[in-house]
């Protein structure tokens, strides 16, 4: 039944979108084509089974890191690993095949250049690949791991959140795990299904000392992957793995960082705030293009970068000013990182209406300052930011995601919060 | 001979909650000929469950299967540095890990709120105490070799005894720590790092 009614609402978006002259390129439509109008589209619809539900968008190269060379993801990954071993004689590289280079030839060359002693292969237990990485972190080397697809990261979840995260919270700073980096191929890729395609970040999210990182293209991974390996905290760095081939750009040879806890604005814009990481940054690109195109409507992109502890100033700033702000990851709706941006962005009133705070005639300011000694007097530069983004919103905060239901094989393209989704949804937005 | 480090991991036999990630560790200690000694301390209690009514096989060390393992009487201070000495060289000579079942007893209740007598008789409790308590069969083995008079083991008794009362005077009555620690150590960043308290007002600083 759910199903003939999902195949109802595409045909529905089908001709909607035919209306509009792009069903080409939405992803199964040839298959439905096929599927409804057998003898006009057979052949069309075997070649038009692998199109994507995105259109990688590189950035300009970048002229401050000295020479470039045009590379892909998983190039930029082994560039960045490649520059790790170099300058850190400590550092290792481990996890399961990455000697021969790796399912996602990721660390191709690798074991040749630095020795097995180096880059070397792990048996078959998460567990114990991020429990091992722990262990060389704390004697105080560098740890690189790599779980071979983000959806087996759920054996090592203890090891990750009961040990890596609280080492240095427990021990008073005697000791860390610090220097582990595990890094994990993450996200759709159009054929994964059930454990070949999820985007985990919501579970880690909710562990205060790890971080998590996701890059949107090779110039952002190569800078974000560096600064996870040198960040003084347990990271891990999930790889959009649909990318590895598809996204190719400039990415400099030479070593540098992109600071981690920093949102990108990547677009200006005054009407709606888009907000997303890894793959689902090009979605919405393409989504803010269709809107100015079609609504007139000027929409600010931002990529999160990082998950967690993410940049809630940057955010925050921008549904002040346009006053609207859409969500999207592939990850399921329910609990999923959407929901913590928005219930953050949402939640924020006026401070005089909160009981604690009232203590007669006071400034908002000295209000904060003279609580009683069990608050910090802090006043960060969120003050401004947060004291008021409530009141900016014009609508409420859209969030568009996977269904809750594991990732499914065949249904994959209705499951995507792919463009016309999230066009949707900023639609009613606008129309609020 | 290079003086190799050889790493000491322990597992407390009640700390089942990690049991999958041992075997692991037993993995890849083996597979790699890692210099490793696993330590088992078994005080025969996991919180108020008994190893024979948790376990298939009490006799912990041989469950390293490939990894040769020692059973010690861990009441007996001499046989557990024996023991200690031969898993180290073991190790150092490159042989690649071993296993130490350390058999020893937990006379308290596992917690504060675990009287340990509801799994247990007091009877087993004051027998091992009696019987196979380590300081105690350590003294009569220095007093009846005459390493050392019953006088002078009272006084290091004495001493010992100070120091403890010491201690937890200063645990007691230590003051408490700032409110901020809460946050301190969190992440290591600098500058430090902000932490949400309970609402967006409190925050904390994860200094390290």
């Amino acid at each position: 039944m759910a199903v003939v009614a999902a195949a109802a609402g595409w045909l529905l978006r089908l001709r909607a979108a035919g209306a509009e002259g792009h069903w080409r390129r939405l992803p199964g439509a040839g298959l439905a084509r096929g599927f409804l109008h057998p003898a006009a589209t057979v052949e069309d619809a075997a070649q038009r089974r692998q199109v994507a539900h995105f259109t990688f968008q590189p950035d300009p190269e970048p002229r401050e890191y000295g020479q470039t060379q045009k590379m892909n993801l998983f190039q930029s990954v082994t560039s960045a690993l490649d520059n790790s071993l170099a300058k850190d004689p400590t550092a290792v590289i481990f996890g399961e095949d990455v000697a021969f280079g790796g399912v996602f030839r990721c660390t191709v060359g690798l074991r040749d250049k630095y020795g097995k002693d180096r880059v070397f292969n792990t048996p078959l237990c998460e567990q114990g690949i991020v429990g091992f990485g722990i262990g060389i972190a704390v004697t105080g080397a560098t740890a690189i791991a790599e779980i071979q697809f983000a959806d087996y990261i759920f054996p090592a979840f203890d090891q990750i959140v009961n040990e890596a995260a609280k080492y240095r919270y427990r021990s008073g700073d005697l000791f860390n795990c610090g220097s582990l980096t595990i890094r994990s191929p993450w996200g759709c890729v159009g054929h994964g299904a059930l454990y070949h395609s999820q985007s985990p970040e919501a579970f880690f999210a909710h562990c205060p000392g790890i971080k998590v990182v996701i890059p949107r293209s090779p110039f952002q991974a190569k800078g974000l992957l560096l600064s996870c390996i040198e960040d003084k905290n347990p990271c891990i760095f999930f790889e959009p793995k649909i990318l590895y081939r598809a996204a190719a750009e400039e990415v400099p040879i030479e070593p540098y960082n992109i600071p981690l806890s920093q949102a990108e604005v990547i677009q200006e814009g005054s009407d709606v705030t888009l907000v997303a990481w890894g793959t689902q940054v090009h979605v919405i690109r393409e989504v803010a293009s269709m809107a100015k195109e079609k609504l007139g409507v000027s929409c600010e992109v931002i990529d999160l970068r990082t998950i967690i502890p993410w940049d809630v100033d940057t955010i925050c700033k921008s549904v002040i000013k346009t006053g609207r702000l859409l969500i999207s990851h592939e990850a399921p709706l329910t609990g999923g990182f959407a929901s913590e941006i928005s219930s953050t962005v949402q939640k924020l009133c006026r401070i005089e209406d909160y009981p604690f705070y009232k203590r007669g005639k006071q400034t908002k300011k000295s209000k904060l300052l003279g609580q009683a000694q069990w608050l910090t007097p802090v006043i960060p530069a969120l003050w401004e930011a947060e004291e008021e983004c409530f009141l900016n919103l014009e609508a409420p905060i859209s969030r568009v995601c996977g269904y809750d239901t594991p990732f499914p094989h065949i249904f994959e393209p209705f499951y995507i919060p792919d463009k016309w989704k999230c066009y949707d949804a900023l639609r009613k937005m606008i129309n609020y | 001979m290079r003086k190799m480090l050889a790493a000491v991991s322990r597992v407390l036999s009640g700390a089942s909650q990690k049991p999958g990630q041992i075997f692991e560790a037993y993995n890849m200690a083996a597979l790699w000929k890692l210099p490793c000694i696993f330590i088992c301390e078994n005080n025969r209690y996991g919180m108020g469950t008994s190893v024979e009514r948790a376990a298939a096989s009490t006799d912990y060390y041989k469950r390293g299967d490939f990894i040769p393992g020692l059973r010690v009487d861990g009441m007996d201070i001499l046989c557990v540095r024996e023991a200690t000495r031969f898993a180290a060289a073991y190790c150092r000579s490159g042989k690649g890990p071993i296993l130490m079942e350390l058999q020893t007893y937990r006379y308290h209740g596992h917690s504060m709120s675990d009287p340990g007598v509801s799994y247990r008789t007091r009877e087993e409790i004051q027998e091992v105490r009696s019987k196979s308590d380590p300081i105690m069969l350590l003294k009569d083995r220095m007093v009846n070799s005459n390493l050392a008079s019953v006088e002078e083991l009272k006084e290091i008794d004495v001493e010992v005894r100070k120091e403890i009362e010491d201690a937890a005077q200063f645990a007691t009555a230590d003051p408490e720590p700032p409110l901020e620690e809460l946050g301190y150590h969190i992440y290591s960043s600098d500058p430090p790092f902000e932490v949400r308290g309970a609402n967006q007002w409190i925050k904390f600083k994860s200094v390290s």
